[in-house]
């Protein structure tokens, strides 16, 4: 029915007349562009003399330009010798966005092309563009210059991460310990009407608060215990995604998933210090889910 | 007096002739001098003129060249595609380590509480305080060297630590075991302390 309908209606469109102003054509036929040609002043006139134009005044004078100073982590691979270094960059506030990630961009396409970050969506949702500012593990995008001229702002790269290149960390281990907790459904029996894995509204409640990490590594790479023994703890963000997994009411290894963190190392390093939880700039809750998987693991 | 408790300090101002000046000036006129051609010989590279001022302040943070355990190059194993391994499950070192902690921590709590509460003396009560207190604080101390020395970087020194605590953790039970037994017990000896 719904199909006869739309078909119906891209018929009538089709042979609906419309004006030819409207419709998109190629260039050498379109009557708008050729209207355009003629209004353009043809450079054989004469100019029209001063005295009978009028004078186009400045918008609104600037404002007192807002000056703020920016000292970025610089590290160049390239110069392998070179140590790493703070580079200083001012910006006038007034012709900045609002936040950290606005002021980076407009630094180097203005200012310095070749200083280096990631960024993506700009809009807190690929975690691309995290890193350490002002002393807190956050994403650029969704930082706000703080507007006091007179502190100066520190951008550093995420701590305890290997650098890549200016504000660029190494992220290979993170993923390959993202890759180790199985971030997947894994189940064998087929949905009981044949459809799809079906959950109730309460089950699907659990998930909510750990599905929206965006895995930017803010929390893990605020946690000491991940700065010490980055190597065998997991961190705050894989700890909260392998929850995910073991909370989903789908998931029929739950009990495979609790194994592979039942050791010294991989759970148990954490100590409550709750830096991720303070830091999450998605506003969630690692640490909890972290204290969910102890407590599971140890009433089992 | 600084720089002969830590070789650090003086390591770092010897190698910035700018700053070793400033910082023997005050106490000795005929320190190094900059343009020394003897220090100019040996190691051209210190009296480098275009160091940025953010190093020569750093020369003096101590604990910049104090690296207990500075981070080794990145090694990466396997592919970039592999996961990294996956531990044997050990519930022992895991759940029940942790379960059994929580446990010794929640059970402190009502064991220092009540002997002051109610007043009275159970020797049996502080027996068990002194054996969970043992038993709490070897659990601290081990997470504490299990945290800083990592068992691959310095299997030696993570070994010896742990011997460590085992003597003296056992040195404390002892202790404490002839506290009780031949003196007052803790409770009592924290009762006088407090009135004292």
């Amino acid at each position: 029915m719904a199909t006869t309908r739309a078909l119906a209606r891209l018929a009538t469109r089709r042979t609906a007349v419309r004006p030819a102003v409207f419709t998109r054509s190629f260039a050498s036929v379109d009557p708008i562009s050729k209207a355009a040609e003629a209004t353009v002043p043809d450079p054989a006139r004469k100019a029209i003399p001063k005295s009978r134009t009028s004078t186009v005044k400045d918008p609104e004078p600037a404002k007192a330009a807002k000056i703020k100073t920016f000292h970025i982590y610089r590290w160049n691979p390239d110069e392998p010798t070179s140590k790493p270094r703070m580079q200083t960059y001012t910006l006038d506030l007034n012709k900045t966005g609002p936040m950290m990630l606005d002021a980076l961009i407009r630094i180097k396409n203005e200012t310095d092309p070749t200083l280096t970050f990631r960024r993506s969506c700009r809009e807190g949702i690929c975690g691309s563009c995290a890193m350490n500012i002002d002393g807190v593990n956050t994403l650029a995008c969704l930082c706000r210059i703080p507007t006091d001229t007179a502190k100066e702002s520190r951008i550093y790269p995420l701590p305890h991460m290997f650098i890549v290149k200016d504000l660029v960390p190494d992220m290979t281990l993170f993923y390959k310990q993202y890759r180790s907790i199985k971030p997947y459904l894994q189940r064998a029996t087929p949905p009981p009407d044949g459809r799809e894995y079906r959950q109730s509204i309460a089950e699907r409640k659990k998930l909510d608060g750990l599905y929206e990490c965006i895995l930017c590594a803010c929390c893990s790479t605020s946690c000491p215990s991940y700065w010490w023994n980055q190597e065998e703890y997991l961190g705050p963000a894989v700890l909260l995604q392998s929850y995910r997994w073991i909370a989903d009411s789908r998931d029929e290894k739950k009990a495979e998933r609790q194994d592979a963190l039942n050791n010294s190392m991989s759970v148990y390093r954490c100590h409550t210090i709750l830096n991720c939880s303070r830091t999450c700039p998605k506003g969630l809750n690692p640490a909890l889910a972290i204290a969910e998987i102890k407590k599971s693991m140890s009433f089992m | 007096m600084a720089s002969i408790m830590r070789p650090g300090l003086l390591r770092s101002a010897c190698q910035n002739p700018a700053a070793s000046q400033r910082m023997l000036s005050s106490f000795a006129r005929s320190g190094i001098k900059r343009s020394s051609p003897l220090i100019h010989q040996l190691r051209p590279q210190f009296v480098h003129p275009t160091i940025p001022k953010s190093t020569r302040i750093a020369a003096f943070h101590v604990t910049q060249r104090q690296q207990i355990i500075p981070p080794l190059p990145q090694k990466i194993h396997g592919t970039l595609n592999d996961p990294v391994p996956v531990p044997n499950p050990e519930p022992v070192h895991g759940a029940y380590h942790w379960t059994f902690e929580r446990l010794v921590s929640v059970g402190l709590i009502p064991l220092t509480i009540v002997p002051f509460a109610s007043g009275s003396l159970n020797p049996v009560m502080d027996a068990t305080l002194c054996a969970l207190l043992v038993i709490h604080s070897h659990i601290g101390f081990e997470s504490c060297i299990i945290d800083y020395i990592p068992k691959k970087r310095l299997p030696i020194s993570r070994m010896v630590a742990m011997w460590a605590l085992r003597i003296g953790t056992v040195a404390l039970g002892v202790a404490l075991y002839s506290f009780e037994t031949n003196d007052v017990g803790i409770t009592e000896a924290a009762k006088r302390l407090w009135q004292a």
